[in-house]
């Protein structure tokens, strides 16, 4: 009875509300309107634009994706489960909608729906679907993932990352391995098929660079952090201009709208991909650590969350966010440091856009709604 | 936790990635720690590197003054106009539109550009002392003309032209191993520093300090302000010792002399002297002061300026031009025939092998061993003593002391050679200026040593009696430079102070205020005690005065109420070759003031070719007419 009125009456669920993960969310969120102004400020006077343009953008997806957030929180998780199929199946279908002349090409990259002056990129949004898609399946077959539900997820994943690296987006297809991985491992995938997979991933990597699937730029981007004096002004140029605006920021920073490598825009696409450096150089090591910690308290109450979810859809879905929100912080962070190679994945509440902001935002109110019924 | 019957397996693998996750930011940590605390100070200077940009404007050099102030080497403003390659190569009608403008053509243009002496990074200079007006037209019309600059530029200008071109030297652009010593003293790529002469020695004086504006910049390199300037301070002055006039006077006489001697036949070969080239150096032997150095045939120091053209270089290098550039008063090599006597007779008299008074029967020949050795043009001067077999250069009596020290060997060692060395032959001077040649005095242990080193080179690894004798009249392998031979006769004439050769007095501001001086050095005393000294100067003043004296012809009629001049003529032989006339004196002879030797390569007698253009310089500097060069008689 209890169950059924917990299921029943919205308000008692949030009762159970992680005020400790939202406070983080908020915090971090906040931060990166900051750091999105500091990096974006001095450049946007310089030509006559309006100085706090991305500020104000920045704040509007903060405050959708809350809305987006409460929405995501307050409807059971198990009814999205239910209707993950068809999620699955719109998604691809925007996949592929943006693949056609609906979709509209920037840097490159066939991936965005231009929508007015905002551009809507439905890969940050597939990100979450497949996340509560893989959950749903590997859910109703309690854990017991036997080789042939194996393939049935690895396609199910395979599928909406094919057509993203048509656009292509190699980032985010990486998003989409760490969740993948993350998943079949906790949804109880066999050792030996992990095991199997690990080496065929590894064949496939070596495949790939031999073969030439990936286009040039590709591989001289990946690979710039493994010799980065190479060439100081072309593919390493982005990762040394990084390295130095971080680095020069030592313990204290130089102080906020005080870096000149922020400042004099020494840091290609810094209010997006390379936000890290502007708190790296104008915060210094005391805000690299706090910004750290912030995020370590998120995936903390995360991995919290899925231990303690009252069954193992829950438990999926917070393992999937979980394996994305900690890919995009290493990945993201370890690119703007030289230790992984620079892709374009942004760095979580921090970086400056609207699909990535809304899609996170979304996945924490999953999270929020695993914790807030863990007991209904 | 509902998870199912393997729960405590997804429990495990919950367990295994969060420690994934765990090992994940201690990773960001420990990279952010060394990035911002280990590492953060060389990040610190390339993000002050990254905003700072350093524009460098060179200095004008100090100039070059005589002894009484005129100036020898100047600046002159000079507008150049640079391209840069980048946007040369871009557009092909901004070097046309140039070409028009500056009146050439767009394949003289494009050749400047490609001129491989200018660094890839730096503005090419295509146009040099360009009219303002079309400077003012390319600032107008700055867009017509990217990547067009035009600077003004303090080049470096000769009043008198090709005056003391050796010893003032050249300037140009730094080259790799000029520039590795000389980084931490702020020289870049692209500076000029002196390469020759004084510009050389004294380049710490003249240099300046170099004009550096500090900017700020954005990743565009756009200048967002300027952050300091410091305007360039010209170079310091340096005063030499050089007069001008005596300077104009030495060159003139030796260029006269060397003419003169060109259009006279060897009656013993009846073919014209060659006298291609040769050298004078004007000392004051009270202080080793440098009055006037020539060399000939000398280059003119302004093809440097600028960069030198290949074609004019390959001129300058080319044997046929005897090697102008070549400083042969320091650097040309000579056997000093019988100027050398000075050597053997004060290593004679201060020895005591004998005294002045040891007289001996010249009969035209002297025989030692089994080889005869003759006078010149086998001449006979009876029964002379030492002071007259200088005046008259006997080579017998000269060969006589020769194989006298060599049998007493045992007690008297190499005292000859000993003796020239103390006044400085076959020794570096000291002079500060580059490429001073050694010369050579050779003895049995120098000779030995070579042919033990190289046998091939050098078959006779002995010394016979007859080395002793050549030597004695400074013939066989010793070689002197012009300068040291003026040294050492400077030396003798000022009573045996040797002095390290000096060719700058002051260091001035640029309005002529003394900064420092650069004062006289004396290098060591060689004893030449009255019994010494006496017998040979007036051997030396009889050279000049007595009828019979070697350089008396060539001093005929010369005012005697000027100068009392003692002199030594010298007519080395050089196998292959016509004798090399050497003339090397000093006056007054008894309080010399002036120390004046002439070398002539290919030239005869040293009392016909050499004595001469001494004349005509002693002439001037005795304030007399100075009359053109007439060659005197002679044998020596």
């Amino acid at each position: 009875v209890a169950i059924q009125s917990g299921r029943q009456d919205p308000a008692a669920a949030w009762r159970h509300l992680d005020i400790t993960l939202l406070m983080t969310v908020l915090a971090v969120a906040g931060y990166g309107i900051v750091m999105v102004w500091s990096a974006t400020r001095d450049k946007l006077a310089a030509n006559g634009s309006d100085p706090s343009y991305y500020l104000k953008r920045q704040i509007v997806f903060v405050v959708i994706g809350l809305a987006l957030l409460v929405l995501t929180a307050s409807i059971d998780y198990r009814v999205f489960r239910d209707f993950a199929p068809i999620g699955y199946v719109g998604t691809i279908f925007v996949l592929l909608a943006v693949l056609s002349p609906i979709g509209s090409k920037s840097k490159g990259a066939q991936a965005w729906f231009q929508l007015g002056s905002y551009q809507l990129q439905p890969s940050e949004i597939a990100k979450v679907v497949l996340i509560v898609c893989l959950a749903s399946y590997c859910a109703v077959h309690r854990g017991d993932l036997d080789g042939r539900r194996l393939l049935v997820v690895l396609a199910l994943a395979l599928l909406p990352m094919a057509l993203i690296y048509k656009q292509p987006d190699l980032g985010t297809d990486l998003v989409f391995v760490a969740i993948l991985i993350c998943m079949m491992l906790v949804a109880g995938a066999r050792p030996r098929h992990m095991a199997l997979l690990t080496a065929l991933g590894v064949v496939g990597v070596v495949a790939v660079l031999q073969l030439g699937v990936l286009k040039h730029y590709q591989v001289d981007r990946l690979s710039a952090f493994l010799n980065s004096q190479t060439d100081v002004q072309g593919s390493t140029y982005n990762l040394n201009q990084s390295k130095i605006a971080i680095g020069a920021g030592g313990i204290t920073g130089k102080g906020l709208f005080k870096g000149t490598q922020t400042n004099l825009s020494y840091v290609p696409e810094q209010h997006t991909d390379f936000i890290f450096t502007a708190v790296g150089e104008q915060l210094g090591l005391v805000g690299s650590i706090a910004l750290l910690a912030l995020f370590a308290l998120m995936v903390w109450r995360t991995w919290r969350i899925s231990t303690i979810a009252k069954d193992l859809a829950g438990t999926l879905i917070c393992v999937g966010i979980l394996a994305m929100l900690v890919f995009q912080m290493f990945e993201n962070m370890g690119m703007t440091m030289g230790i992984m190679p620079i892709t374009g994945i942004p760095l979580p509440f921090m970086s400056y856009g609207g699909s990535a902001t809304l899609a996170e935002f979304a996945a924490i109110g999953l999270v929020l709604n695993v914790h807030m019924r863990r007991f209904s | 936790m509902a998870l199912p019957q393997n729960a405590e397996t997804a429990r495990l693998r919950l367990a295994m990635v969060g420690v994934v996750v765990l090992c994940l930011f201690a990773a960001m940590f420990a990279r952010l720690w060394y990035l911002q605390v280990m590492a953060s100070h060389t990040y610190v200077t390339a993000s002050i590197n990254n905003q700072v940009r350093r524009i460098f404007e060179p200095a004008p050099r100090g100039r070059i003054l005589d002894r009484q102030g005129r100036v020898l080497v100047d600046n002159r403003v000079s507008e150049v106009v640079t391209i840069s390659r980048v946007e040369a190569s871009k557009d092909p009608v901004t070097l046309a539109r140039l070409a028009a403008l500056l009146q050439t053509t767009t394949d003289e243009l494009n050749r400047r550009v490609a001129d491989p002496r200018f660094s890839p990074y730096k503005p090419v200079p295509v146009a040099e002392d360009v009219d303002k007006s079309k400077v003012i037209y390319i600032r107008e019309h700055q867009e017509d003309f990217p990547g067009v600059e035009a600077n003004p530029t303090a080049l470096r200008t000769y009043p008198y032209g090709t005056v003391a071109a050796h010893l003032l030297g050249y300037v140009g652009e730094i080259n790799d191993s000029e520039l590795a010593p000389r980084k931490s003293k702020g020289y870049r790529q692209g500076d000029d520093i002196g390469k020759s002469g004084v510009e050389q020695s004294y380049e710490d004086v003249l240099r300046g300090t170099p004009g550096v504006t500090t900017l700020e910049v954005d990743s565009q390199g756009n200048t967002i302000r300027t952050l300091s300037v410091r305007p360039p301070e010209q170079g310091h002055d340096i005063q030499l010792t050089i007069d001008l006039d005596v300077q104009k006077l030495t060159e003139e006489s030796l260029v006269q002399g060397l003419d003169t001697v060109r259009s006279t036949v060897d009656k013993s070969t009846g073919n014209h002297y060659p006298a291609p080239a040769g050298a004078a150096v004007v000392l004051d032997p009270r202080d080793g002061s440098v009055l006037a150095m020539a060399s000939v045939p000398t280059y003119d120091p302004s093809a440097f300026i600028n960069g030198i053209k290949p074609a004019v270089f390959q001129q300058l290098q080319d044997p046929g031009s005897h090697f102008p550039l070549n400083n042969r008063a320091i650097q040309g090599l000579y056997a000093p025939g019988s100027t050398f006597k000075l050597a053997t007779a004060s290593a004679a008299l201060k020895t005591g092998l004998i005294t002045a008074a040891y007289g001996i029967n010249d009969t035209g020949s002297l025989k030692v061993g089994n080889r005869v050795f003759h006078n010149a043009l086998n001449e006979s001067y009876g029964h002379i003593s030492l002071t007259r077999a200088i005046t008259v250069s006997s080579d017998v009596y000269f060969y006589n002391l020769g194989n006298m020290f060599w049998s007493q060997r045992g007690k008297y060692g190499n005292a000859i050679q000993d003796q020239a060395k103390a006044l400085g032959f076959g020794v570096k001077t000291g002079i500060p200026l580059t490429g001073e040649a050694n010369g050579r005095i050779p003895d049995p242990d120098s000779r030995k040593r070579l042919h033990d080193q190289n046998p091939k080179a050098f078959p006779n690894g002995q010394w016979f009696a007859g080395d002793n004798v050549n030597l004695a009249i400074g013939q066989g392998e010793t070689v002197v430079t012009p300068l040291q031979l003026a040294n050492a006769y400077a030396t003798f004439g000022n009573g045996g102070t040797v002095y390290e050769p000096r060719i700058a007095a002051h260091v001035l501001d640029h309005d002529g205020h003394v900064i420092s001086d650069i004062k006289p050095k004396v290098v060591r005393q060689v004893p030449l005690p009255p019994d010494v000294r006496d017998p040979i100067l007036a051997g030396l003043k009889g050279a000049v005065s007595d009828p019979k004296g070697t350089a008396h012809a060539a001093f005929a009629g010369f005012p005697t109420d000027a100068f009392d001049i003692a002199g030594k003529t010298g007519t080395a032989q050089v196998v292959g070759k016509e004798d090399t006339a050497v003339f090397t004196s000093f006056a007054p002879a008894d309080n010399p003031q002036y120390e004046i030797t002439v070398l002539m390569e290919e030239s005869g007698f040293g009392g016909t070719a050499a004595a001469p253009v001494a004349r005509r310089v002693y002439e001037g500097l005795a304030g007399k007419p100075v009359t053109p060069i007439q060659l005197g008689g002679g044998v020596d």
